[in-house]
Parts: C-alpha cells; structure tokens; sequence
C-alpha cells in the first residue's frame, strides 16, 4: 500500500510539475506545444544516464551514452538544461514562422520522429528496451526502498512542485505574463505594439523545457526505468486535457487539472471491470479522455477554474491625485 | 497648391503641396514601393510623403491597395520593393515591432482587441520599457516591477478618462461594442506615446453615434501635433479631417490633395469619388 500510495504521489507531484509547465506554454501563451512530452523524456533519459554507471558494467543487457554515475542532484540539474536546451532549437525552427495550426503540426510531428529515432537507434538510449535500473537519488546513502525513502521522495516532489508553481504564479501574474496573454489572443496586434513575438515565444518555451526536463528526472528517479512507450505522443494529449479541464491560463486550474485527469481520471477508470476482447477497456479510457476534452472545449472552454483577469487598486476619483492604494496586478 | 499634387504619383517622386502654404519635411516617405502577392501587385509602385502633424487620408475602393501600402508601411507585410523612411531613417527591412518602438504604431482593420483581457490590461499591455515585461523582471517579482506598473496604470486610467471609458477598465475587451473596440486601439496606442498613427479604417462596424466621437479624438489628437495615417471609406469623416486625402485605386495613387480639389478631378470622380 504504501508503494501505491507514494508512486501516487510522484506521479501527481510529476503531472502537476508537467500541467503548470504546459500552462504556461499553452495556457498562457498560446503555443501549442503537442511535442511536450518529448522534453520530458530527455529530461529523464538525461537523468538516467548521468546516474547510470557506464554500460560496460552492467553485463552489457543495456547500451546507452554517458553513464557518467554522478551524485544527486547533478543528474537532476542537467536534466532540466537539457531540457532548456532541447527547447531552443525546436523553438527556432518551429515557433518563428509557422503559424500556430502549423506550429502544432510541426510539433507533433516532431513527437512521433523523436520516439521513433529513439525506438530504433539502440547504442544511443537502448532502444525500444529502454533504460532500467536507473540508481535512485542517494541509493548509495539510504535504503531505496524503504517507506521512509519512498515518502521522503514523494515530499522532494511535492518541494519541487511548490517551488515550480512560485515561479509560474511570478510569470502569470507579472507584466511579462500579460504581455504573454495578449500574444496568446493576438499575435499580430501584440507585434504591432513594440513586442518581439520571437523573444516571447523562445523565452517561456525554454522556461517550459526546463520544468518538462525536471519532471522527466523525478519521474525516471523513482520507477527507475524510461523506454519510448512510456512517452507516446498522446501523453502529452493527456496533460493537455488536464490543461483545459482545470482552466487554461490559471496555474490553480493546472493544478487541480493534473490531479484529476492524469492523476484521478485515470486511476478511476483503471478499476473498471474488464469486458470484451483485450485491449478494449484501455482504448475507452482513451476514448473517456477525449470526449472530456470536446466536452469541456463545448461546454466550458475556460475550464473548471478559469484564468482570471489582473485585479487593480481602485483608482482615486481626481485623476493625477496620488493613489489610495498601490496599483498592480495581484 | 501644386499642380503637380493632383496628378498621378505612381512610380515618381509626389508632390507634397496641399494647399496648406508651406511643406514641412515629411515625417515618412515612402518611395515606389510595391507589395505582390504571387504576381498580383496590390501596391503598384506608391511614392507618397506623410507630412507631420496632419491627418493625411488614404482613400479608394475596396481592392485598392490601402490596407495592404498601410500594413507595408507599418512593416506587418514586408515590401516586395521601394523604400520607405522615417525620421530619415531607411526602415524598410525593419520588422513591425522595431517600427513600433520607433514610434510607429498602427491599429487593424478587424477589431483586434485582447479580448480575454480587461480594458485596462489592453492598455497596459502598450505600455513601453516596463521593468516587469521580461522573464527576468518577471522572476526577481512584483518589488523590482511596482514602481512601473503604478506608473503606466495612471497613464492608463488618464487615458481611459480622457476617452470616457474609465467605466469599463475591469470589463473583458472582448465584450465591447464595435465602437469602444476600436476606442481602446486608439488608447493602446497613445499609450506608446507614438509619433505616426497608422489607422486602417477606424470607423468601420462602428454605429454612427460613436463615429462623431472617434473624429472628435483624432481631431484632438492632430491638435496636439501627432501625425496620423488613416484609411477609412466614410468620405465626410475624410473631409472633416484629413488634409492631404491620398487616393489609390488599383494598387497605385492616383492622386492627392485636399477632398475639394479631388472632388474637381474627373478620373478620380470617376474611380471613387462617385456623388
């Protein structure tokens, strides 16, 4: 019970980590990123093979790059450059021409080829196989598979959670994240105004591969093990739904968005009793997943807790008199 | 008035006479620029001079090329030839938002508010080299970004009240009417204190009672010396307040002057100007 329990609690802490990052992609900013997974994934394979010894030393069941066996937290570190890193080049080929249909054309394109380069060149990240046996952050120190480690590790998650909603709530309520609302509603009129649309896209999809990249690392940390089926492109499909069911545009609704579709919807719907032939109660959980996402984009596009507009002190009733309050958006 | 102001310009240098006396420097001039779309060249070699602190009317039928020489001045279309300077500078590979931040700034044909923004979000949005608009001003929080924020909030609210519509400043753009939309482009854009105002067709979808008021603002506007490019099909409000009026038809202008003096000019009558 107690491994249920906290492998819950990472993913929720990881799926939560992963929503507020695609909010502030996709919420805030517009930018359709179907390919989000893909930065989580290198994140996480970023992580593997920093902690991983060389290959050499495992009886050669796994190849892979690196195996470099550095300390906690360094793997965690890179794995959130890379993730940054990985954003830049993707950034410039996709975000600076295309439209955002396109973009997001392009972006799931760029999924699927990832996952399929990665499947089939097996001396680079082992191959479809995938990586395993991945050491736990500070294995060495503790008993990895105490309750102790395992709750331990659930509240480093929840730490990083934290830690990464302070920062999107910076963003979100900053003049920078209104500037990215505005381009979300109008590129153009946002362009004509004096705002380099580039260097508003670049900036928050690298901010948003960072936070993919550590949530890749603290998912690979605990199950230990990372192949290409565990980052289909209709994973990110799934944090999407989670995006717009909690609300786009509102970290609390990201939140609470990562914890009832990946985290909820998909633990309930587990439990459903098996019928027809195999393979069919998975596919309609696929199927529930996605009526939920036309159902709220119908019903209720801004989702269950809906962005919300900057609040200002009120203004005093002599214009140029000085302010009964400190205007600003809280 | 120059008579050489009534005749065609295309593809030559254009007169600047308007009968006002005395040209001053032109602002901007734009020299046989021409923008093609796969062959189709909806600006055809237009040579014209924006003179400052005037209110300089672009006018012709639909396909004339207006919004596109607009948006070609404004650099949200790139030029497909010709130059165009501003304050003697050669801004033709500049992209829009560096023409912005020079001073140019223009507003859109379709209402292209921030809709799920407030009104006073929309303003605030203009505002120019805010402490809080980067990721890092972002980051470093609200202490390193207040000073500035409360600033261009009063510079907002004193637009807004300028306007009349301090009313609104909590409502989502997006629920305006035609009119108020249309306002608060205005409004953002005065928020960036230009010094060119390109508007394509301010007065369209607009009920008529709020027209009157629009004409009021620019007229107010041109007063206190900015220089505005405007594209509109509402011939009076061209008469009342644009001096020079320019007109295209087909992709080239086909003259310029005031609204009296093309009203005398057969092949403009004749293109455009019909009653």
């Amino acid at each position: 019970m107690t491994y249920y329990l906290t492998t819950l609690g990472v993913y929720a802490g990881v799926d939560i980590i992963a929503c507020l990052a695609l909010n502030l992609q996709f919420g805030v900013s517009g930018i359709v990123n179907f390919s989000f997974i893909v930065f989580q994934a290198a994140g996480a394979y970023t992580a593997a093979v920093l902690a991983l010894p060389p290959d050499s030393q495992n009886g050669g069941f796994q190849h892979y790059v690196f195996g470099a066996q550095l300390p906690f937290p360094i793997p965690w570190i890179a794995a959130a450059v890379v993730g940054g890193v990985l954003s830049v080049p993707v950034g410039l080929v996709v975000l600076r021409h295309l439209r955002v249909d396109y973009q997001a054309i392009a972006m799931l394109v760029l999924s699927v080829i990832a996952n399929l380069v990665i499947t089939n060149a097996r001396p680079f990240l082992n191959g479809a196989a995938g990586l395993s046996l991945v050491p736990q952050p500070l294995s060495d120190r503790f008993n990895a598979y105490s309750p102790t480690y395992l709750w331990a590790y659930v509240a480093v998650t929840f730490v990083c959670c934290a830690l990464v909603f302070f920062v999107s709530q910076r963003i979100v309520k900053s003049p920078y994240g209104r500037t990215l609302r505005a381009m979300r509603e109008h590129e153009l009129a946002v362009t004509a105004l004096g705002k380099n649309p580039v260097v508003l896209k670049m900036t928050i999809f690298v901010v948003g591969g960072v936070i993919a990249g550590l949530s890749g690392a603290i998912l690979v940390g605990f199950i230990t093990i990372w192949a290409p089926s565990t980052w289909l492109y209709p994973e990110t499909l799934i944090l999407f739904a989670a995006v717009i069911v909690g609300g786009r545009g509102n970290n609390w609704g990201a939140l609470f968005g990562a914890a009832l579709v990946p985290v909820g919807f998909e633990e309930a719907t587990r439990y459903l009793p098996q019928f027809g032939p195999p393979g069919l109660v998975p596919a309609l959980q696929w199927v529930a997943i996605g009526l939920l996402i036309i159902g709220f984009l119908w019903f209720r596009p801004k989702g269950v807790l809906p962005e919300k507009p900057g609040r200002f002190a009120a203004a005093t009733p002599v214009v140029g008199a000085r302010l009964t309050k400190e205007p600003g958006v809280s | 008035m120059s008579p050489s102001a009534l005749e065609p310009t295309a593809g030559s240098a254009p007169a600047t006479g308007t009968g006002l006396g005395v040209a001053p420097q032109p602002m901007m001039t734009v020299r046989n620029v021409e923008r093609h779309f796969e062959g189709m060249r909806a600006v055809d070699g237009v040579s014209i001079d924006i003179l400052p602190g005037r209110i300089t009317g672009l006018i012709g039928p639909n396909g004339a090329g207006k919004s596109t020489l607009l948006a070609v001045l404004a650099g949200t279309l790139p030029a497909s030839g010709g130059t165009v300077t501003f304050d003697g500078t050669d801004i033709t590979e500049w992209p829009a938002w560096r023409r912005a931040r020079h001073g140019m700034i223009r507003t859109f044909q379709l209402p292209s508010e921030f809709a799920e923004l407030t009104v006073l979000e929309n303003l605030l949005v203009a505002a120019p080299n805010h402490r809080g608009e980067s990721l890092r001003g972002a980051l470093l929080g609200r202490r390193y970004w207040i000073a500035d924020e409360r600033r261009e909030v009063a510079r907002a609210r004193e637009l807004l009240a300028r306007f009349s519509l301090s009313a609104k400043e909590s409502e989502y753009a997006g629920s305006l009417s035609g009119g108020q939309k249309r306002l608060i482009e205005i409004m953002r854009a005065l928020m960036l204190q230009p010094r060119l105002l390109l508007l394509d067709e301010p007065m369209s979808g607009v009920h008529p009672s709020i027209i009157g008021e629009i004409a009021r603002y620019l007229e107010g506007l041109r007063d206190g010396g900015l220089t505005i490019l405007i594209v509109e099909h509402e011939l009076h409000m061209i008469e009342r307040l644009c001096n020079p009026v320019i007109v295209m038809a087909q992709g080239k202008v086909i003259g310029q002057g005031s609204m009296i003096e093309l009203r005398r000019q057969r092949e403009i009558v004749d293109a455009y100007l019909v009653g």
